[in-house]
């Protein structure tokens, strides 16, 4: 079972630089020094051209946003993630901690213009300051996605050196187990659980993103997605069109309080529906299906 | 429901045309309802279309009885359907 949170000693201490995520270019600074955890010491980057930059602080002048006008809050029965407030013109985001959800981890700002943020950690009991810590470091490679040709899904991706196939499907309808099985038939697996989707100018192509563990980055293009669920045998059915778009969407991460962020998904995954498949896939978790899969889809 | 009812309705849901049918999508506040997106069939794309602040329930049913092969009973039971969806989807 992974772990929600990656809490273990850090790897690097440095007040300033760069992380190439999904060929999106990322630097952090900071006045102190900032610990980064060993599953972003693969995406260190030398560029000087970035997408977005974030300024780290210490929590003591860390932002109040409790009066303000809350927009969003990532939670379920048992988890609290993190809550969204409309903060002037930006927006303000408090981070809980994933083992104490009554203690706030991080809060940040994004600048309205979603390329500058400002993220207030609490340091550890040891006084690491680590901004990245879980969820924060997601959420940003989500904002990473909003305004771009991109999405973020909760999926794994296999690459055979030619194609990229992407799972998804609700939790426990084995992502990990089918990429598993392709990785056994020689394929590359990308990653198990979480990807980013870009659009280039070569075609749509599938990135990891740092995870607890230490990876090195990988992309591969994509040429199609299943819809993965258990089932007694073998079977794979097209979807077009609405449903296919739909589908799809349903497992994107998504913040829906705003109506821009849901249009740009829309519009991202209605053009990507045009050229990549997209297949409903009941499969037997055996290596059968890598065989079906190779006979039975049309691209 | 009265129309305008289902006019402000339809402004808590992001709409998206793929072919001929249409993907709505509910703003929401919080990640429980974020699978609550829907497709809809072409007949319930022509309800979404129309239902401006111009039109009243009966102008809708009237507009789907000439368009589609359907009397006004049927008409009048595809758009409550079709409320009831879009309300549950929001609760």
């Amino acid at each position: 079972m992974k772990p929600l949170w990656y809490n273990s000693s850090t790897a690097l201490k440095l007040n300033q630089f760069s992380l190439n995520i999904a060929d999106f270019s990322i630097k952090l600074y900071s006045e102190s020094e900032i610990d980064l955890e060993e599953g972003y010491l693969s995406f260190l980057s030398n560029t000087q051209n970035h997408d977005t930059t974030i300024e780290c602080f210490s929590d003591i002048n860390s932002p109040i946003f409790e009066n303000k006008n809350l927009v969003f809050e990532a939670a379920n029965e048992i988890q609290k993630f993190y809550s969204i407030y409309k903060f002037k013109t930006d927006l303000g985001f408090v981070i809980y901690n994933q083992q104490n959800i009554n203690e706030v981890q991080q809060t940040a700002i994004l600048s309205k213009n979603f390329k500058h943020w400002q993220i207030f950690a609490k340091p550890d009991e040891k006084g690491n300051l680590n901004p990245l810590r879980y969820p924060m470091g997601p959420i940003i490679m989500q904002y990473l996605t909003v305004k771009s040709e991109a999405v973020m899904i909760h999926a794994s991706c296999v690459f055979d050196g030619e194609k990229g196939r992407i799972f998804t499907g609700f939790s426990g309808t084995g992502k990990s187990t089918i990429s598993q099985i392709w990785s056994e038939a020689g394929n590359q697996v990308i990653n198990d659980d979480r990807l980013i989707i870009r659009k280039t100018d070569t075609g749509y192509f599938v990135y990891n993103t740092p995870m607890y563990y230490r990876d090195s980055p990988k992309k591969a293009p994509l040429n199609s997605i299943f819809l993965i669920s258990h089932y007694p045998e073998n079977k794979i059915k097209k979807l077009t069109g609405a449903i296919a778009v739909s589908k799809v969407l349903a497992f994107c991460i998504q913040n829906n309080f705003d109506r821009f962020f849901i249009q740009n998904n829309l519009d991202f995954l209605t053009a990507l529906s045009t050229q990549i498949a997209v297949y409903e896939l009941g499969f037997v978790p055996n290596s059968s299906v890598v065989d079906y899969v190779l006979s039975n889809e049309t691209v | 429901m009265e129309i305008q009812s289902l006019y402000k309705l339809k402004t808590k849901f992001v709409a998206r045309e793929v072919g001929n049918e249409l993907i709505i999508v509910p703003l929401s506040g919080n990640v429980a309802q974020m699978n609550a997106l829907f497709t809809l069939n072409e007949t319930g794309k022509f309800i979404w279309d129309n239902a401006t602040d111009n039109n009243s329930i009966e102008d809708i049913v009237m507009l789907m009885t000439d368009t589609f092969d359907i009397d006004s009973q049927t008409a009048k039971k595809d758009i409550d359907t079709f409320l009831q969806k879009l309300e549950t989807t929001l609760v």
